[in-house]
């Protein structure tokens, strides 16, 4: 079940970050900033 | 290169340091809390003590026994049920660094769900921690979240049907009063419930007492919520608080609410099985801003205002009901179900020394009962 979680988590992180890249406006890169913390934070079973 | 290209790079090395520094922070809460257990401890034993499986788990958590030179009962205290309501826990704690047992045996765990007090309850804005000043300094104590972490215990169910058949919504799955008897070979927080049943058995505990707080709206509150085989118990201990000055009502278990300590301690192990609550506005609805502050001196405007529109179930002025006060009643109520149960059952008595006085309590303040910090 872990393995799920963290492939799910994984996915979207990847996700979220490629947005953040291919993204040319800065206030959308910033939110996709914000979103990525909560997913790395996730991904390493922090919170 | 322009801002715009840059800009990614920036944003992700920023990430990273929040996630540094956040993470920290939460991960500072799987650090245990200090207890300093008085000299009538006789033995510091684990759960899994009881249920080897549990050993290694978050669900694993400290047993302090305090054995007697007298043949007596075995009495098994429970804080930290809920971590988001710490009399409970501090309760615990303040009897594990006081009492000797004269007579019988005592047992306490103070965190009983470990796992939720490695985190927080989420969009509450409540904080991580609360301090407590003793006379040596200030100690620091973990306001967990009201479940077992869900890095612990993951997925929820949409609906959890418990051990007792039950159905409830997914999130009580992590709820440990929820979760009685439990399962060994369930959830986590199904396995801690099945461990402490355990060690209900195995010790041979005569009386259990789970320590809680809720809600000033909640109609619950500054109440023993009895098993009926300890109905006389209750009542008796009722009669004494009254007669000090504590107002405690008495709420019966009922008999079709499954999974709480009061009624499957009682049902499983046939102990006297009860529940004792105190108000917690920092634990409520209508609060205002979560702090550190609120959970100690029990503050708030909202709920001032909420009394004075006859809103709650228990007095609440500008004085608040501070954390000093909520441990007092749960120490007044421990001692007064400790004296009841040597009038019912001498037999199974418990005698317990220093425990500290609700009044000392009150007037010298709860950290004049806390060894101070190293």
């Amino acid at each position: 079940m872990r393995l799920v979680y963290h492939l799910i988590v994984l996915a979207l992180a990847a996700h979220t970050a490629w947005y953040l890249f291919r993204e040319k406006d800065f206030w959308k890169q910033a939110g996709a900033a914000l979103v990525l913390i909560l997913f790395l934070l996730r991904l390493v079973l922090v919170k | 290169m322009s801002i715009r290209r840059t800009s990614p790079f920036i944003l992700s090395a920023l990430t990273l340091v929040v996630c540094f520094f956040s993470g920290r922070e939460f991960l500072a809460m799987r650090a245990a809390d200090e207890i300093r257990p008085g000299p009538g401890l006789t033995a510091a034993r684990r759960l899994s003590d009881y249920f080897p499986p549990l050993k290694g788990t978050p669900g694993d958590t400290p047993v302090y026994v305090f054995q007697g030179p007298a043949a007596g009962g075995s009495v098994l205290v429970v804080g930290g049920t809920h971590p988001n309501e710490p009399a409970g826990t501090i309760a615990a704690v303040v009897l594990a660094e006081n009492i000797r047992t004269a007579k019988g045996k005592v047992l306490i765990i103070p965190w009983a769900n470990a796992s939720g007090f490695t985190h927080s309850d989420p969009q509450e804005a409540s904080p991580q921690r609360y301090e407590i000043s003793t006379p040596g300094g200030r100690r620091s104590f973990r306001l967990g979240a009201r479940v077992t972490n869900p890095v612990h215990q993951w997925p929820d169910p949409t609906i959890y049907v418990n051990p007792g058949g039950q159905k409830l919504a997914g999130i009580e799955s992590r709820n440990l009063n929820r979760a009685y008897p439990g399962k060994p070979d369930g959830s986590l927080t199904e396995r801690v419930a099945f461990a402490i049943m355990a060690l209900i058995k195995a010790e041979g505990v005569v009386l259990g007492i789970d320590l809680h707080e809720s809600a000033p709206e909640y109609p619950v509150i500054n109440a023993i919520v009895f098993h009926e085989n300890g109905a006389d118990l209750a009542a008796t201990a009722q009669m004494s608080l009254q007669a000090e000055g504590y107002d405690f009502r008495l709420e019966a278990s009922p008999p079709n609410l499954r999974g709480l300590s009061h009624r499957e301690w009682g049902d499983a192990a046939g102990i006297m099985a009860v529940l004792l609550e105190t108000a917690n506005a920092s634990h409520g609805r209508l609060k205002g801003r979560p702090s550190a502050a609120l959970v100690v001196d029990g503050q708030d405007k909202f709920y001032e205002k909420a009394a004075k529109l006859g809103r709650l179930f228990v007095p609440f002025g500008p004085a608040g009901i501070p954390l000093d006060e909520r441990v007092a009643r749960h120490l007044a109520g421990v001692s007064a179900l400790l004296e009841a149960l040597a009038e019912i059952a001498p037999a199974k008595a418990v005698s317990v020394e220093n425990i500290p006085a609700a009044p000392a309590v009150l007037t010298q303040g709860l950290g004049a009962f806390l060894r101070p910090p190293d």
